[in-house]
């Protein structure tokens, strides 16, 4: 009982870490842009994909996990610069430009069905035996994702409170207007965003890859509802909150898989938020009525 | 009957089914500004609610298909369980998912509940067979006619187009209703509309709840002509298409959605069947999904105001009032 | 226009009010966002026909106060009561149902209904429209529809809008937009009015008018409440005023005085 309650907690903190990436990459995107990006699944497919091909073509899987950042920035680039501010030059509403970003997911979803030929895919790199600490199980893997979480995190915070990009980045999240007028390159920030947390997005796909071994067109699709539900949790914008909230999904999700729910796993992690919805709504959403559109 | 006439038919019905859909959907999102992105569950709910009262009790984990409350109900307690199961799950969902706010939150959420609705379905075997689906399922008449729905297609079609009639009437009607009028309120102001009385709580409730029985019915009419019902059937792209087909019929016009109903779901994605056959099979259905994305992305693009817009409605005038006693404004 | 000072800040002594009881009472009202205090200790009241306007800089707490007092706005303190009622805990819709309404900041008409369904669907706001009384009343429901009718046709006819019955909403000009608002908080039979700011938009020589407009509606036996900025509108309309400054009362009584008072003047020039 209790050693099976501890080894689910050691693979809650693994799915913890995978969800980290995401939900960092996903908080500061929208904390900046205010566009709540629903293609985020579908990008973090287009990593796993890009990752999946590279180790096709027999290149390095670490390589791999490179190239998926790549291709997720790459493929985030071209959404917000090209697709959105198309949109936003026709003075898209904040809450259409979340309607759009969900036509993008379904082009490029059924567009990976369409070239995956709508198969499962397996991905199995980078495993190694377990090693046994008591009743974990925890493969060197596995304490890498762990690590790369955890580095990203301090880097990230690192960028953001440090570097004169960072501070340019937190000033146009809270008064973009203010912002422009003190001179900072409000476009060139929002690049620099999409860049970052297009990376975060793709890495995180090729992470949540290697960790479930497999991957098909759904495979963002499936996780976006936990990446979303620890982004909002961990109040929108920050960092640390998302992480802290990613470690209470992963923890609770696989601690009610680990105890034989493994269908309603995710169910789990999403009733946090509606608990929360439910007994502080404000907790979660206030304050962000009068947010406007920055790209 | 030939095969055309029985396609054309199949074509019909899931006309009236998509037509109960997207008016139930419009009723939320064109009159209330409910964005229910998770509207194809609770037309899934009420298929499978209506599967599970057909076939009757279950063979448990013996039998090739396994589900939760078996039981034969006769016409009309069926589609009354698949509204119901519509309703009920819309009323849960609805007291987190209505919570007062951001309208892009809320999408998202409901979203999110499409999303683990289908992969609790799928993965949860004793509820409704995971994802192999249930099948098998009958329409209530089958003791009287003596066959399956599809095997008297004219008389199924007959009963889902009267069904589809009188309920769309009833939403078109409440509509129109100061009730309503209470719903377009809601959704052009909402501090203004309870600032004048209106309970926006409840309102929004009320109509969630309602589009989400409609919903329900129309899962179970499906369900009873296909026989069959699995989580193939109602991925979150489903809802896109409905929304789709409203967008372009146009929003608040029930005249507009019916043709865009007619346009989108039927005309449209049946395109692809008289065409030659591309590729292995299944990519021709993916290709319409990416239309389908692609559709959507153009009429937010372009924000048409559909073929039919929603149509002013004149003031009634009242006795004894000088019609247009102001010639101008004065530039207020 | 008696103007008697029932308004007390925290500070001063509490004066007795004259002539008829006061209709809307607030005692000690706070509200807090986060650590900030927008509105801190205030105490107003309202009497029937009587126009009361509330003053002071920006960021005074002017709306925050207005909202607290519809409902909009959670407050943090203090107790609101419409006659002998408290309301304090009330929600928006239930304060208008016992005859509080209010204006906002920004105009808030519906956009995409007409005037005539703006006003209409504004006096429906209780169980008139509701779906039961839709569904199983519906003789007394098109009945109340006739009643409205009339109703809605003698305010736009009273307010020389019958012109823009068929206008939806979005296609008014900003004044034409205040109006609708006001029109609409009378299709309910108000007891109190809250108006945020309903000059806003107005050109300037239809303000004279609407300030008869609404004296004439206060006449009637309503209690106004209006946050205005323009003072020469608030000295032509307001039988009191009371100036608010950092969340706080700072000073009530007639224009004339108030304007005249060094702490207000200090207020106006920080």
């Amino acid at each position: 009982m209790l050693a099976q309650l501890i080894s689910s907690a050691a693979d809650g903190v693994v799915v913890a870490a995978i969800l980290a990436v995401a939900a960092m990459g996903f908080t500061l995107q929208f904390s900046l842009t205010n566009v709540l990006n629903l293609s985020f699944g579908a990008v973090m497919t287009i990593g796993g994909f890009t990752a999946y091909l590279a180790n096709l073509a027999g290149l390095n899987a670490w390589l791999g996990l490179v190239l998926g950042a790549v291709a997720g920035a790459v493929a985030t680039v071209l959404l917000g610069r090209g697709v959105l501010r198309l949109y936003a030059r026709r003075h898209t509403q904040l809450f259409e430009m979340m309607m759009v970003t969900l036509g993008m997911s379904l082009v490029i979803d059924y567009g990976i069905q369409a070239i995956s030929q709508n198969a499962i895919y397996g991905y199995t790199v980078l495993q190694a035996a377990p090693i046994r600490l008591g009743p974990i199980d925890v493969t060197p893997i596995q304490v890498a994702i762990i690590g790369m979480a955890v580095v990203l995190l301090v880097a990230v915070e690192a960028g953001l409170h440090l570097t004169k990009l960072g501070k340019a980045l937190r000033a146009t999240a809270v008064e973009p207007s203010l912002a422009r007028s003190c001179g900072i390159q409000t476009g060139r920030v929002v690049l620099i965003t999409w860049v970052v947390s297009g990376a975060l997005c793709g890495l995180a796909g090729v992470v949540y890859i290697i960790s479930t071994q497999s991957v098909d067109y759904t495979t963002g699709e499936l996780f976006l509802p936990l990446v979303i539900a620890a982004a909002i949790l961990g109040g929108v914008g920050s960092l640390r909150g998302a992480v802290a909230a990613s470690l209470v999904m992963g923890l609770v999700t696989e601690i009610v898989a680990g105890f034989g729910g493994a269908a309603y796993s995710t169910v789990a992690g999403f009733a946090i938020l509606v608990v929360v919805l439910l007994l502080r709504p404000g907790a979660v959403f206030g304050g962000a009525e009068d947010r406007q559109l920055v790209l | 009957m030939g095969a055309w006439a029985f396609y054309i038919t199949t074509l019909l019905v899931y006309f009236a089914v998509d037509v109960l859909s997207a008016f139930s959907l419009n009723l939320q999102f064109g009159y209330a500004g409910v964005v229910n992105f998770g509207f194809i569950v609770f037309q899934a709910a009420g298929a499978y609610a209506a599967a599970v009262v057909v076939l009757g009790p279950s063979g448990g984990v013996a039998s090739f298909q396994q589900y939760v409350f078996g039981a034969r109900l006769p016409f009309p307690l069926d589609l009354l369980v698949a509204a119901a199961a519509g309703a009920l799950l819309s009323f849960v969902v609805g007291l987190f998912a209505l919570r007062r706010m951001r309208r892009d939150y809320q999408a998202a959420v409901l979203l999110i509940v499409s999303l683990i609705a289908l992969q609790v379905v799928s993965a949860d075997v004793p509820l409704f067979n995971g994802s192999n689906g249930l099948t098998g399922v009958t329409w209530p008449f089958g003791e009287f006619f003596g066959a399956t729905a599809t095997g008297q297609p004219w008389l199924y079609l007959i009963y889902s187009l009267v069904i589809c009639a009188v309920v769309c009437g009833g939403v078109w009607w409440l509509s129109r209703s100061p009730w309503g009028r209470s719903l377009r309120a809601m959704r052009d102001h909402e501090d203004a509309a309870s600032a004048m009385g209106l309970n926006i709580t409840s309102l929004r409730l009320q109509v969630f709840v309602l589009g989400g029985a409609v919903a329900g019915l129309s899962g179970g009419l499906l369900v009873e002509y296909i026989g069959a019902w699995s989580p193939g059937a109602w991925g979150y792209a489903e809802t896109f298409v409905i929304f789709t087909a409203i967008f372009v019929g146009g929003v608040g016009n029930y005249r507009g959605v019916m043709i865009g109903t007619l346009l989108v779901p039927i005309i449209f994605l049946e395109i692809p069947r008289f065409l030659p056959a591309i590729g292995y099979p299944g990519l021709t259905d993916s290709l319409e999904w990416v239309v389908v994305g692609l559709a959507w992305m153009l009429c937010l693009l372009f924000r048409p105001r559909g073929i039919l817009p929603e149509r002013r409605l004149r003031a009634p005038r009242a006795e004894g009032v000088a019609l247009d006693p102001a010639p101008a404004e004065g530039g207020a | 226009m008696a103007g008697q000072l029932a308004v007390d800040a925290s500070s001063s002594p509490e004066t007795p009010a004259v002539g008829s009881p006061p209709v809307l009472v607030a005692k000690g009202v706070g509200v807090g966002y986060g650590g900030v205090r927008a509105v801190d200790d205030v105490s107003i009241s309202i009497s029937k026909g009587e126009v009361v306007g509330i003053i002071g800089p920006n960021g005074a707490g002017k709306s925050s106060l207005l909202g607290a007092l519809g409902g909009q706005v959670k407050r943090t303190q203090g107790v609101i009561t419409l006659g002998d009622r408290d309301i304090s805990s009330l929600m928006p819709h239930d304060r208008a149902r016992l005859g509080l309404v209010r204006t906002f900041q920004t105009t808030s008409e519906f956009a995409r209904m007409t005037v005539y369904e703006n006003l209409v669907t504004a006096a429906e706001g209780d169980r008139g429209a509701s779906l039961r009384s839709v569904v199983l009343h519906p003789r007394q429901t098109a009945q109340r529809e006739l009643e409205l009718r009339a109703r809605a046709w003698s305010i736009m006819e009273r307010f020389e809008m019958t012109h823009t019955a068929d206008l939806y909403g979005r296609e008014l000009s900003g004044g034409q937009r205040r109006l609708v608002e006001i029109m609409r908080c009378l299709m309910r039979h108000p007891r109190v009015l809250l108006l945020d700011e309903p000059m806003v938009g107005v050109a300037p020589h239809l303000t004279g008018k609407l300030i008869d407009d609404l004296r004439g509606i206060a006449q009637e036996g309503l209690g106004i409440l209006i946050v205005e900025h323009a003072l020469e509108v608030v000295r032509k309309l307001c039988d009191r005023v009371v100036v608010m400054a950092f969340g706080k009362v700072i000073a009530a009584g007639e224009f004339e005085e108030v304007v005249r008072d060094p702490v207000v003047q200090a207020a106006y020039l920080s």
